[in-house]
């Protein structure tokens, strides 16, 4: 139960800082080998020194996964490193910036979406195959809360987390036959750093009235739900979308 | 330490089915489970976890009826020491009269045994959980409650309506600590299935089975446990109000069982 990933190769994208660290953390802590990749090599070292000093096998990996032809050589790489084929892939990396529709450039809108939408796009070309050579493998993405119940200047954010929504389910349903499961977790208000700065104290204090549990979530909770995901424990679970937001999208107001 | 250690649970429907793989489940993570059943197969699940080393007990009555959770949530309290979790999991499949010809009674019947028991488990075990700030309450939905020709239409109607009560109650219980979810099965052999899953051997296609569903395959009761048990623990501590489909995929897709696809 605490070793639901022994042996078995884990990528998780984004994973130097935030929630993409808390889910390497916990699959690391259940056994998992772990594959960190991040775009910034600066931030991943730290991260996967970390892993290691956990006494977790964590490998670093700094790669944009908006680069088709990188992330193919580089997944053949993890391949090579671990000597196993990737069995739990998990799609959190992203880059987001939230602005009003006026202030949406082009070169905004093309990293947003080559990176968010794009990026699985690649990744999951290059593990499925790795997966279904394995005999199966599972496939958590992180989609958000705002794919369907958009906050202010998220018009960009939520037609890319949408766009995750859907390629979650068609994904699931494309690559069922090879034994692979793709579900999706669409968190709310993480308490991250990064989510954090972009508010001020009276706008934390109000959303977090907002919610039925009254407080911002933990990476740590959203770790423990991808991992049951990646796990053989959610073997009947395909093209699920599971909500972690603390019942925030739950009242109409 | 196990995921469950020190945890209480009532589990109804746990003579059978999705409730005493739930139940088997819970205890193997550590629970003391609370088995509440209308037949003596209740009394079965309990020697099952006992075998295992593991600790129950049972009680015999039908949870649809309000004294008798009262009594449920009383005697858990009691005579396990505790309440911090409770699977309201019984459940009547309704049948498949044409629309135009069903009746009042057999739609009372379907809620009172499907809805309302969801009501009365968050209404009593609500009242402990609040008061002591912490519970995890789990309701038996089905994927019947999203799409249509999954389940007998008042079967379909009043598993919706415990989705919404899902909600609700997630809300009414904001600042608590208290979460409430539902679990939505897709097709999984049980005794409200067992005759599904019999005609379809005796015609000799039982492989065909689940093919609506991406994963092609009937679910398990274990599978359904597995998440049950998750939606139990703290490791779902961030999840409330919410609908968790294991379906094997059915909910997720159009019904492509119907067209060719490869495979």
């Amino acid at each position: 139960m605490s070793r639901r990933f022994a042996g078995r190769v884990c990528v998780v994208t984004g994973a130097a800082r935030g929630i993409g660290l808390a889910i390497a953390q916990r699959l690391g802590s259940e056994g998992g080998r772990i594959a960190a990749l991040d775009v910034s090599a600066r931030r991943l070292e730290p991260a996967v020194n970390e892993l290691k000093a956990k006494g977790f096998e964590a490998r670093g990996y700094a790669l944009d996964v908006s680069d088709r032809v990188a992330v193919r050589s580089e997944f053949g790489r993890i391949e090579r490193d671990f000597g196993a084929p990737i069995s739990v892939l998990v799609n959190n990396a992203v880059w987001a910036r939230f602005m009003p529709l006026a202030d949406i450039d082009e070169e905004t809108s093309r990293r947003m979406l080559s990176v968010g939408v794009e990026g699985l796009f690649w990744t999951t070309q290059a593990a499925a195959p790795q997966m279904a050579r394995n005999g199966g493998g599972a496939i958590v993405n992180l989609t958000s809360v705002s794919a369907a119940h958009p906050a202010k200047h998220s018009i960009a954010y939520s037609a890319v987390k949408a766009g995750v929504t859907g390629l979650t389910r068609a994904s699931a349903t494309e690559l069922a036959p090879q034994g692979i499961r793709v579900n999706a977790i669409a968190p709310g208000m993480i308490g991250t750093p990064a989510s954090i700065a972009q508010f001020d104290e009276a706008t934390i204090a109000t959303r977090q009235t907002e919610m039925p549990l009254g407080r911002f979530g933990a990476p740590e909770e959203i770790a423990a739900l991808a991992a049951f995901l990646a796990s053989d424990e959610a073997s009947y679970l395909q093209g699920a979308v599971v909500t972690a937001d603390g019942g925030w999208t739950v009242p109409a107001r | 330490m196990k995921r469950l250690e020190g945890k209480r649970a009532v589990v109804t429907g746990g003579g059978s089915g999705i409730g005493k793989a739930s139940a088997i489940r819970l205890a193997r993570e550590g629970a003391s489970v609370f088995v509440v059943g209308r037949s003596a197969n209740t009394e079965e699940t309990v020697e099952e976890i006992r075998a295992e080393g593991g600790t129950a007990l049972g009680m015999i009555t039908d949870a649809s009826l309000e004294d008798n959770v009262a009594e449920i949530v009383r005697r858990c309290l009691s005579e396990v020491g505790g309440l911090e979790i409770f699977f309201a999991n019984i459940g009547v499949t309704g049948t498949n009269t044409p629309l135009l010809d069903q009746s009042v009674e057999e739609w009372m019947e379907v809620y009172r045994i499907n809805t309302v028991s969801c009501f009365l488990a968050i209404k009593y075990a609500g009242a402990h959980m609040t008061a002591q700030r912490y519970g995890s309450i789990i309701l038996t939905s089905s994927a019947a409650s999203l799409r249509a020709n999954a389940g007998a239409i008042s079967y379909s109607a009043s598993k919706a309506a415990v989705n919404n009560l899902a909600q609700t109650a997630a809300n009414a219980f904001a600042g608590t600590g208290v979460r409430v979810n539902a679990v939505l099965p897709g097709l999984v052999e049980t005794q409200l299935t067992r005759k599904v899953f019999e005609d379809a051997r005796a015609r000799g296609v039982e492989s065909k089975i689940g093919h609506v569903t991406p994963l092609k395959r009937p679910g398990r009761a274990d599978e359904i446990a597995a998440a049950v048990a998750f939606l139990a623990s703290d490791d779902s501590s961030y999840v409330d109000g919410q609908l968790l489909s294991v379906d094997g995929g059915v909910s997720s897709t159009h019904p492509f069982g119907r067209i060719a696809l490869p495979n």
